[in-house]
């Protein structure tokens, strides 16, 4: 390989034209369905607030030649997502009273430079924020369900996923007709909660609610509840946004590496692709491994490649 | 990179090598941090942390235990898991897993009984080494000398007595030393050849994971007294 020097030398020699610099790797993949993440994935990051966390996420995702994210409300705003309601365990912990004021307060009162000024990093690594994660439940007032929707803009996204519940969406239905947002939801597996989504069934009940409902479609959780992703996918692919990939065993079983849990990448892969349907494909790395992020999200993302090679 | 280095399998080997903890009988050298904590202090605890953090236990309950991500409960600090012996209790809950919460944990059914045996122990020796860290930093209170008595009594009393192998601990530590001694070193314990000093560490380990914050102090404050 060519040192920095080296490589000065040898350009130095060339005409102008060579020095254009080629397309980012994302480019030059040409994959056939488009391929993101969830930042999620990154579970090594600076915590949040930290100033560093931003440019670490930028440059994994040029470091891994993925050119789009769903980035989660904590890697934005500078407390973690629980602090903020949406684990209902969280919302029992002492203190969060008092944590979940502090982040109300700060959230009717940031400027939305601030969301601007973290979209830029992205803009300048040519890289795309396509949905902002923000898990909406009954601990946000109107006014912060209104200037989330007013944050989403400034981030620059088309639209939000959301790991909420019924009883929320509903109170949401005002919030996307008017600020004619999408809000994506997202499943796990709980089978049992009517209030949460997990089944066909529970995602309808919210896309009857409002078109500007959609679904962000979680294929391992939704086969650790021994449902069937392909199917669901063609039955719904207009309203998918994207899917999270990863790799679960059936009746709540855990995460394993692609290609060792029941869970169908390969044909859900295919589909999408076969069928030209324009659901983003988000990697989402949760298994266990002593590896750190980027270089597991690496093999995460030449699993799928391989799967449509 | 500009520094040249010779390629090969050997190279490979050589850079597989320097990742690995060092073995040394059955003790290691710990290696550097990976994205599952610390490497583990002994060969037998490595594999337990492997069946750990393979299983992605670490993301939802943290590499040192202390972490409740998506609902997850503070092993550190569960009774459920104090209760645990060998892999007894913590084999039961994650083999079935808790399922249909609103982020479940999974279920394991696929470990087998030494995996399960190896991830208690690990979790045990995280627990030992979790807790130490804590009640040595813990503010330290004035005890209750006579319930300090019943405790050391129920706990203690089958392998001291405060007027023979403890006898003058009072006058030869001050009450900071002498809490430090009650805790004992953290795990892992040396391994000794002698039996009974080999079980009275092991046992020491084990109430690291029993001892609240006060029973410590009503410890400190009996022993300081019966101990003179
Ligand atoms: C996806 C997150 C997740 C993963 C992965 C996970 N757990 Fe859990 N764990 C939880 C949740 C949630 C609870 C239940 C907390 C509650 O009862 O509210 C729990 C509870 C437990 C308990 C019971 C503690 C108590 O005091 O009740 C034990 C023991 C436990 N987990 C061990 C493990 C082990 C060992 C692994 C890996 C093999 C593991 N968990 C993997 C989320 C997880
Ligand atoms: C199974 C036997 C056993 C039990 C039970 C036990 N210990 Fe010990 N203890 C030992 C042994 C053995 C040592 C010496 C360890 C060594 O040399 O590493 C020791 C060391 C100590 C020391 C240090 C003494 C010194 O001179 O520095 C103190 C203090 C102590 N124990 C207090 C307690 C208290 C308090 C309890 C009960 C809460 C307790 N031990 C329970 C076996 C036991």
């Amino acid at each position: 390989m060519l040192s920095r020097r080296q490589f000065g030398g040898v350009i130095a020699g060339l005409p102008l034209s060579a020095l254009v610099s080629p397309p980012p790797p994302w480019e030059r993949a040409a994959d056939a369905v488009r391929f993101g993440l969830e930042t999620f994935s990154f579970h090594d990051l600076p915590p949040a607030g930290d100033p560093r966390l931003i440019p670490t996420i930028v440059k994994n995702m040029v470091e891994i030649g993925l050119g789009e994210c769903e980035i989660m409300s904590g890697h934005v705003e500078p407390w973690a997502s629980y602090t903020t309601g949406w684990w209902v365990q969280s919302r029992r912990a002492p203190g969060f009273q008092k944590v979940r004021e502090q982040a109300r307060h700060w959230r009717l009162t940031v400027p939305m430079d601030y969301y601007r000024a973290v979209r830029k990093q992205f803009d300048d690594a040519g890289l795309n924020i396509h949905l902002y994660n923000v898990n909406f439940n009954e601990t946000f007032t109107d006014q912060e369900r209104d200037r989330t929707f007013e944050a989403a803009v400034a981030l620059g996204v088309t639209g939000f996923s959301s790991s909420t519940v019924l009883t929320e969406a509903k109170r949401l239905v005002p919030f996307v007709e008017r600020h004619k947002m999408f809000v994506a939801m997202h499943n796990h597996n709980n089978l049992v909660d009517p209030d949460q989504f997990a089944t066909p069934a529970s995602f309808e009940k919210a896309l009857a609610m409002s078109d500007y409902f959609k679904v962000t479609l979680d294929i391992g959780h939704f086969v650790a509840g021994n449902n069937d992703p392909v199917a669901f996918i063609k039955t719904h692919h207009d309203r998918i946004v994207n899917i999270h990939i990863r790799d679960r065993k059936r009746n709540n079983g855990p995460s394993r590496p692609f290609g060792r849990g029941d869970t169908p990448i390969k044909e859900v892969l295919r589909l999408i692709r076969d069928n030209h349907y324009p659901i983003r494909c988000y990697l989402e790395y949760e298994y266990g491994s002593f590896r750190f992020s980027v270089e597991e999200v690496k093999r995460c993302l030449e699993y799928c490649r391989q799967a449509l090679a | 990179m500009s520094r040249v280095l010779p390629a090969g399998p050997g190279l490979a080997l050589v850079a597989l090598l320097a990742l690995l903890p060092v073995v040394i009988g059955a003790q290691v050298v710990p290696g550097k941090p990976d994205a599952g904590g610390m490497p583990a202090p002994t060969v037998a605890l490595e594999r337990g942390r492997a069946v750990y953090v393979l299983n992605t236990c670490h993301f939802c309950h943290g590499v040192d235990l202390t972490k409740a991500t998506m609902g997850a409960a503070v092993l550190l600090h569960s009774p459920l898991v104090g209760a645990d012996e060998n892999g007894n209790v913590i084999g039961a809950v994650v083999r079935a897993g808790i399922p249909n919460l609103q982020t479940s944990m999974p279920a394991y059914p696929d470990l087998t009984n030494q995996e399960v045996e190896e991830l208690a122990a690990y979790i045990h020796y995280l627990r030992q080494l979790g807790r130490h860290k804590e009640l040595m930093g813990a503010s330290v209170a004035a005890g209750d000398a006579a319930a300090g008595r019943t405790y050391f009594a129920a706990n203690c009393a089958s392998c001291h007595a405060v007027t023979g192998n403890l006898k003058g601990l009072a006058t030869n530590y001050d009450a900071a030393t002498l809490r430090a001694r009650v805790l004992g070193p953290p795990p892992p314990a040396a391994s000794v050849d002698a039996g009974a000093i080999a079980a009275g560490r092991r046992q020491h380990l084990t109430l690291l994971e029993k001892y609240s914050d006060d029973d410590v102090n009503i410890l400190v404050a009996y022993l300081q007294e019966a101990t003179k």
